[in-house]
């Protein structure tokens, strides 16, 4: 009786294994699909859906959240797609976010992508409609791939005949070749930056020095700045026209004068152009020169002599004093 | 000579079906053979189990390593777990499981009765007052009904480690990815109808395996014709079964 009980107790074990193991199977399925756990259906409508399918996923920001209730035409333009959210997701889903077809990679199966819009909005609640986004639709794209195919096919015969022309010599492609000319534009380029730091202090300069002409400091500044300097300047102006009016007249009598001078005319003149009045007045100069010399004598006798002799004493004595 | 193949074969499928018939007759009248019941699921399913377990083990391996390198011409070398589980589930392990029990179960019960019968043990029941077919067949038949669905649930946990282990050969998938990818990709539609249908495996081995047995003559010969007819009609049943089983599903469409 004990092998038939010991027997038993291997078979239980094995039924119960068994079955928990497919309980197990079945739950983790079911919370795959959300039928199990708390959910809130929520819908958008949608122009196209691209052959989604009850059962496809549903996303929010990637991650899966939910699935398709059901597809239906509602009307000739548009198909209601309810959704089964899970709960817990249903505070991050507002009710502004935009839900769009989407596939699983380039072949995968079709889903619905709810986004997040950035405007801040209240939670989505059960029942809600949510705004779609136009699908890609694969038609169109490949389409307009077509098209985009057409313009690369001429762009890139355009391409070739460019590139022809860069590699037949005497070409741009030539001068670009040139190791010459790379150095001197390296060089030429040195040149530029040096001048540029140049041009920077220059203009540093500049800046301080305008800055403190604004300011009236230094002399021209103080000139642009001086408002009572103007009327001055302006009346010197006067002035001067005045005066160069005369100099005008003044060189002009004196151009007169000179002529008259050079023709000999007045006494002057005369004087000018005689020659051996010249002569005359050489000897008469030596003359008085001698003549002077001899007074000198004169004089230093006289110091010496009695009654001037005390003055000189006199002034001798308070010369040293100073 | 040909309408007499023809005979016979019709002669037989209706003698099976009244078979059947008796079954459920007998079967759901009172005065049930609980411990024999509970014997006979010992023998049938607690028994199979390491030749079940090792047979979706390696089938599990096998066809993880034979589907990588198609998956990898396409890129999809991830898609192992998904593509492998799917197999797995829904058509590899259920069958496997059902075709090692036929051959060791079905053959087994189809020696034991058509020796018992043979020998006219069956007779001497009958006229001891229990009634042979509630007592041999019927706690067979349930058992194995009972017992073939169990297997191949552990065939089916047993040959997706398999696939875990055969994933993780060339590539690395880490157990949680695994298991969450397996469990991604299953749905209902593929576990359900692939359990429903081993209880009509199990069903479909257990009363041919009966059967041959209870109908066997001609002596010990008889005995080695019926084990052998017991194998070979529940295998192809199991196959025939089987696409029945898929064509249903699919109407259905819980693909």
């Amino acid at each position: 009786m004990a092998t038939v009980n010991f027997r038993n107790m291997r078979l239980g074990a094995f039924i119960i294994i068994g079955t928990a193991l497919l309980v197990t199977a079945l739950y983790l399925i079911g919370n795959k699909q959300n039928l199990f756990g708390s959910t809130v259906r929520i819908s958008a409508q949608f122009h196209n859906v691209n052959g989604l399918m009850r059962g496809n996923n549903v996303r929010f920001g990637g991650i899966d959240v939910g699935t398709v209730e059901s597809v239906e035409i509602i009307s000739d333009t548009s198909v209601n797609v309810v959704m089964v959210i899970e709960k817990n997701i249903q505070q991050f889903i507002k009710k502004n976010a935009i839900a769009s077809v989407g596939t699983d990679g380039l072949m995968g199966n079709k889903l619905v992508n709810i986004n997040s819009s950035v405007e801040d909005s209240p939670t989505v609640e059960e029942g809600d409609v949510l705004k779609s986004l136009k699908p890609i639709e694969m038609d169109e794209m490949v389409r307009t791939l077509n098209v985009t195919n057409e313009n690369i096919k001429v762009i890139s015969g355009n391409l070739r005949t460019i590139t022809d022309k860069i590699n037949s010599k005497n070409s741009l492609w030539s001068v670009l070749m040139d190791t010459v000319v790379a150095e001197n534009v390296k060089s030429s380029l040195v040149n530029i930056r040096l001048m540029s730091n140049h041009a920077v202090s220059i203009t540093g300069d500049l800046k301080g020095i305008t800055y403190g002409m604004k300011n009236g400091k230094g002399s021209i500044g103080a000139l642009i700045t001086d408002t009572t300097l103007t009327s001055r300047i302006n009346q010197t102006i006067v002035k001067l026209e005045m005066f160069s009016d005369t100099a005008a007249i003044i060189s002009g009598d004196i151009s007169g004068l000179v002529k008259d001078l050079k023709q000999g005319k007045g006494s002057m003149g005369v004087l000018l152009n005689d020659t051996t009045l010249v002569h005359n007045l050489n000897t008469s100069i030596k003359s008085i020169e001698s003549a002077a010399g001899n007074f000198d004598q004169n004089m230093e006798a006289l110091k010496y002599s009695w009654p001037f002799k005390k003055y000189y004493n006199k002034q001798k004595k308070t010369n040293s004093k100073k | 000579m040909k309408s007499k193949t023809l005979q016979i074969f019709l002669s037989e499928t209706g003698d099976i079906g009244r078979f059947t018939y008796r079954f459920f007759v007998e079967a759901f009248k009172p005065r049930y053979e609980f411990s024999e019941l509970l014997r006979q699921c010992f023998y049938i399913g607690y028994k199979s189990l390491p030749l079940v377990a090792i047979t979706a083990f390696i089938m599990g391996l096998v066809i993880t390593i034979q589907s990588r390198p198609t998956l990898v011409e396409f890129g999809a070398e991830g898609w192992l777990p998904k593509m492998v589980s799917v197999s797995l589930v829904r058509e590899i392990a259920p069958v496997i499981t059902a075709l090692i029990c036929a051959g060791k179960i079905g053959s087994g019960i189809g020696a034991e009765l058509g020796s018992m019968k043979v020998t006219e043990q069956i007779d001497a029941m009958e006229v001891s007052g229990t009634n042979p077919f509630k007592y041999l067949i019927a706690t067979r038949v349930m058992a194995t009904t009972l017992m073939i669905p169990i297997l191949g649930i552990l065939a089916d946990a047993v040959s997706l480690y398999g696939g875990y282990l055969g994933t993780n050969i060339h590539g690395v998938v880490s157990w949680n990815l695994y298991w969450n990818q397996v469990f991604d990709t299953l749905t209902f539609g593929d576990v359900v109808p692939s359990i429903l249908k081993t209880f009509f495996f199990g069903f479909a081995i257990g009363i041919i395996g009966c059967y041959k047995g209870y109908n066997s003559n001609k002596g010990t010969e008889g005995v080695g014709r019926s084990a052998n007819s017991a194998v070979v009609i529940s295998s192809l049943l199991v196959f025939i079964l089987d696409l029945l089983a898929v064509q249903i599903t699919d109407l259905m469409r819980l693909t």
